[in-house]
């Protein structure tokens, strides 16, 4: 008797699972990493909204985290089983694009390629394989308090390198527990991200126009690490969490840091008395070139869903759900150009010093070897940082091994 | 009869048979294949390069530095860990009042969460956490910038920390295996006149020989394999000082999805470690006689 009980709810398990197929709806998967409680409910909505429009069709949203989100995306994709649209970091993108997992959509987005912003990371042999979706840049916060102690205006904006070095100076020189500047430490995957801005804003470059021979054994590229260098002195160095938990604290001047820290500061300190400034210039007359990273979204080449799926990024894109979703989030880079000179937008605090730096920010090359290629600037930067090698040595060194890596 | 029950057996074992087969054994075979290619996740072409992988990571100065730190840190804990462990549980094998506290809170460590303690630790060593603080007081000079952003003492700290931590849990083994020791055997020294030391020295070190041999053994393979500690504390720096064996394959297999090479590197790692337990099972079977 038991083993028939036990039959009977294996078939009528069997049963039940066949007779949930109601109407026939199209599935589309969602690979995401908005988990946060107060976001989700926005993707949520975009995504209730687009199938109001699509009554056929059903998107399956999965919730990926930053720690592992990466690995599961490229593993399910080399088994052939990745979702029909994923979210992707600005430097994943040639990874998966060069190794033929995105589907190509130059053709498709002709229009939509003046309507938003940084295009370059999803481009892969002048073809474009994924949308901007959330941009992010550097931007230079700024110690009110601290300024007007150090015996400066707290109005003050450091314009060019020798204003910021000269103000972090004097900030450091109150006493032991306050700094001027707050560098980071040797934190993989993140220090490259600071010395970027001071290379790129001084005309020098990662790689060359035609992406063939590194170029850090430059004039350019040597007197932005030496400045950098020396800015690190007037000040604190240490991990970005700590960094901008001293910052907070009112303990540090000056530090690079995204809009994460503005939303940080609204929860936790609503009244610190801070600034925002565009990252300081060599001289006057210079570009203000800062590093910006983002939120891309593609479509799996294998998904057989491909319109709907590309359909689906548009519609997360469009200008109105960028704003539903970057006002919700405190995201104060959309990459729609719409949704970013929207008046409720700009009305946002330190929302416009954002906006007007990514117009000059760039992000990472976009190289299906970057990965290889940032441990090496990283390592530079390190090295010189630590004192392990002058700077001229840090930055040959890692040309020649850069340019190892670029050989075909 | 005998049939079916060997038979049922095997269906009870079957389970686990199962997963040891599918999520062990089957890897453990394919990762030594993919250590002779050059397969890289998410590229379709794959090369067969036989030994090529083995003799780039010989000449790769990164993965040379990695097997320096991890021997540093195996053979600077071990010792300690082990030395402490014993102290603690002679000592904790006594009669006295509170001794279970003092068992439960040497235990602590080691069913804390490892990703918290070395959170906790993050904190006590960077620049003005208690320790840092403490060493300023007594006079030491620590580095400005607290102890785990100095290519010198990020290593040691950690290897600290981990002293630590293992210590109560081998402790606890060590107390096992005192409670295993005849107490004849002590009183037979007693009437024979041997001192305290004597009795420690020529009846508890060696009945505890096959726990020793086992907490050593294991105390290296998982030392060997530190991980947890350097993702979260250093990430392998500054420098690579904290750049270890098991986190240079994860580095090349899961943030540059070099998969060939990495499993070539965690193979080199597997022969290390099952060479090393070798040489000491050898050594304290025979060696060491009392």
């Amino acid at each position: 008797m038991k083993r028939y009980s036990i039959l009977i709810c294996l078939v009528s398990l069997l049963i039940l699972s066949c007779g949930g197929d109601k109407a026939q709806k199209i599935k589309i998967s969602w690979w995401n990493f908005w988990t946060d409680a107060n976001i989700k409910p926005v993707v949520e909505q975009i995504v209730a909204d687009f199938e109001r429009q699509h009554s056929d069709v059903d998107v399956e949203l999965v919730d990926l985290t930053w720690a592992d989100g990466h690995d599961k995306i490229a593993i399910a994709f080399s088994s052939g089983s990745g979702p029909d649209v994923v979210e992707l970091g600005s430097d994943w993108i040639p990874e998966f694009s060069s190794t033929a997992h995105l589907m190509d959509i130059t053709d498709i987005i002709d229009n939509d390629r003046d309507r938003y912003l940084m295009w370059d990371p999803a481009v892969y042999q002048d073809r474009v394989y994924a949308f901007p979706w959330i941009l992010g840049t550097r931007i230079l916060f700024a110690n009110k308090d601290l300024l007007s102690q150090a015996g400066t205006d707290p109005e003050f904006s450091p314009k060019t390198w020798d204003d910021l070095y000269s103000a972090s100076k004097t900030i450091n020189d109150q006493g032991d527990d306050v700094f001027g500047f707050g560098s980071n430490s040797a934190e993989r995957h993140r220090l490259y991200k600071k010395f970027l801005p001071f290379l790129w804003s001084n005309g020098g470059s990662i790689l060359s126009d035609d992406g063939k021979s590194c170029r850090l054994d430059s004039p350019e590229a040597l007197e932005a690490l030496q400045y950098y260098l020396k800015l690190c002195e007037t000040g604190l160095t240490d991990t970005q969490r700590r960094l901008e938990d001293a910052f907070l604290d009112g303990k540090i001047g000056f530090v690079i840091s995204g809009d994460w820290l503005l939303k940080r500061i609204d929860r936790e300190k609503p009244g610190f008395n801070f600034s925002t400034h565009l990252i300081p210039v060599p001289h006057e007359g210079y570009h203000s070139i800062s590093f910006a990273g983002g939120e891309y979204l593609a479509v799996n080449a294998q998904s057989p869903h491909k319109e709907l799926a590309l359909e689906l990024i548009k519609h997360i894109c469009s200008p109105e759900n960028q704003i539903l979703f970057c006002l919700k989030n405190r995201t104060a880079n959309p990459s729609s150009i719409a949704a970013a000179s929207d008046t409720a937008f700009l009305a946002q605090p330190h929302f416009d010093t954002f906006i007007m730096q990514l117009e000059t920010s760039r992000m990472s090359p976009a190289h299906p070897r970057w990965v290889y290629i940032e441990g090496k600037l990283e390592k530079a930067v390190e090295s010189a940082l630590y004192k392990a090698k002058t700077p001229q040595q840090a930055l040959i060194d890692a040309k020649n091994d850069i340019d190892e890596l670029l050989k075909p | 009869m005998n049939r079916y029950r060997r038979y049922k057996g095997w269906l009870l074992f079957s389970p686990w048979i199962l997963t040891f087969l599918i999520f062990w054994l089957f890897p453990l075979v394919y990762s030594f294949i993919l250590s002779l290619t050059d397969y890289r996740l998410l590229s379709p072409d794959v090369d067969w390069i036989g030994l090529g992988n083995y003799t780039r990571l010989f000449s790769d100065s990164d993965f040379v530095a990695s097997l320096k730190n991890s021997f540093i840190f195996v053979i600077g804990t071990i010792p300690f860990t082990t030395v402490i462990a014993l102290f603690f549980a002679v000592l904790l094998n006594e009669r006295f009042r509170g001794r279970t506290f003092f068992r439960a809170a040497y235990f602590m460590p080691s069913i804390t969460a490892m990703v918290v303690i070395a959170l906790i630790f993050s904190n006590l060593l960077a620049r003005g956490g208690y320790v840092h603080l403490l060493a300023q007081m007594i006079g030491l000079d620590p580095p400005a910038n607290g102890f785990l952003l100095s290519e010198k003492t990020a290593l040691f700290s950690i290897m600290g920390m981990d002293i630590w931590m293992a210590s109560g849990y081998y402790m606890l083994l060590f107390l096992g295996g005192l409670q295993t020791i005849p107490n004849e055997l002590y009183e037979a020294g007693r009437i024979a006149g041997a001192s305290r030391w004597q009795q420690f020295r020529y009846i508890t070190l060696p009945m505890l020989k096959p726990v020793t041999l086992f907490i050593i053994v294991i105390n290296s393979i998982k030392s060997f394999q530190v991980f947890v500690e350097i993702f979260v504390m250093t990430k392998g720096g500054p420098l690579n000082s904290t750049f270890t064996g098991v986190y240079f394959v994860y580095e090349t297999g899961l943030r540059q999805f070099d998969f060939g090479y990495a499993s070539a590197a965690a193979y080199i790692l597997f022969a290390i470690i099952a060479l090393a337990s070798l040489i000491q099972f050898k050594l304290l079977k025979t060696g060491w006689t009392a």
